[in-house]
């Protein structure tokens, strides 16, 4: 291991070994027992970490109270998670007759508009029709020559 | 209770949730926010607007990707970055004057002891710099959740923050020199 190759690990990853890449832990190590310009480099760099971890920040006494005491805003839901929040909750299982009733709705929607419209379908044609079948299969079982017609 | 189950009772709307999850997160959320802002008031605003949108968008959190933590410190981030640039743009007209900014902060840097020098060089790094160095030294995150945060690459964030420390270290090394030469002037 060089000493830019260390001054990186050390860049990146601070001054303490045991936050160092595992592979390269061990030659970093040797490098910083045997290389005088490492160990100052890596003491400098300990230095600064020391004097980082002095700069303190001031108390904030009043800030838990001003977050706990302000108004909360009721949060709006869009429609279509007020409707799935319906249709499936999460709470109770005794809320199942919501999903079953959604999944009828097609089948009583079809019966209910299938019972006011025939959507072009006519029952007349059809009686008609089955009538003249009727018809056709009674003169079949006649026994009339073709010239009597 | 877990995050999970906080986050969960948040989408709910229970206030006694949201007082938990406040009270954990209250002092690191204000600490990272001051120490990248370096205004108390501003702070106060920062942190209290971060809880709001956690209140806000609790269902939106994903703990599948990201710890409480590290989401709460992205919103933090990401209104901290808003503050200082619509900040920055307010102030142009000053900061036109930049060599006088300049000269200030040297003079400042030489008149000042090892403490203050530093926080006056921290002042004048980099937003990304500060913010890599800032996430990862004090408010002990791995470069790949700063990253998360920051919303760069981990790349990004080791770049950064051996830009921050190396610049710290000149800061250090001039400061001991400095020192040095002011005692042998004494003797």
């Amino acid at each position: 291991m060089t000493l830019k190759e260390l001054t990186k690990i050390i860049e990146y990853y601070g001054t303490q070994s045991d936050c160092w890449p595992e592979v390269d832990r061990g030659a970093a190590l040797n490098l910083i027992a045997t290389d005088s310009d490492a160990k100052q480099m890596r003491s400098q760099y300990m230095q600064l970490e020391a004097l980082l971890d002095q700069h303190q920040v001031p108390e904030f006494p009043n800030l838990e109270s001003r977050i706990l005491n302000q108004n909360l805003p009721a949060r709006r839901k869009a429609l279509l998670d007020k409707l799935l929040d319906w249709l499936l909750p999460a709470t109770s299982a005794k809320l199942l007759w919501r999903p079953v009733l959604v999944a009828c709705m097609p089948l009583l929607f079809g019966v209910v508009v299938g019972n006011f419209f025939n959507f072009g379908v006519n029952i007349e044609y059809i009686e008609t029709a089955e009538y003249w079948e009727d018809e056709l299969y009674l003169l079949s079982l006649n026994d009339y020559p073709e010239s009597q017609f | 209770m877990t995050d999970e189950e906080l986050m969960l009772a948040i989408g709910n709307r229970d206030e006694s949730a949201f007082h938990i999850v406040v009270r954990t997160h209250q002092n690191s959320l204000s600490h990272y926010v001051f120490r990248i802002l370096g205004n108390q008031k501003d702070t106060e605003d920062i942190t209290q607007e971060t809880f709001l949108r956690l209140w806000k968008n609790a269902e939106k959190w994903q703990p599948a990707k990201s710890k409480l933590t590290t989401w709460l410190h992205r919103i933090a981030h990401n209104l901290c970055i808003d503050h200082v640039r619509k900040k920055s743009n307010a102030e142009t007209e000053e900061l036109d004057d930049s060599s006088a900014t300049g000269s200030e902060l040297n003079t400042a840097l030489e008149q000042s002891n090892d403490l203050k020098r530093l926080s006056i060089a921290m002042g004048s790094l980099h937003e990304n710099q500060k913010n890599a160095l800032v996430l990862c030294h004090y408010q002990g995150f791995s470069n790949k959740e700063a990253a998360k945060i920051m919303g760069i690459s981990v790349k990004a964030v080791e770049s950064s923050m051996a830009r921050a420390k190396r610049s710290l270290r000149k800061l250090l090394i001039s400061s001991e020199a400095h020192n040095n030469k002011s005692n042998k002037a004494q003797l």
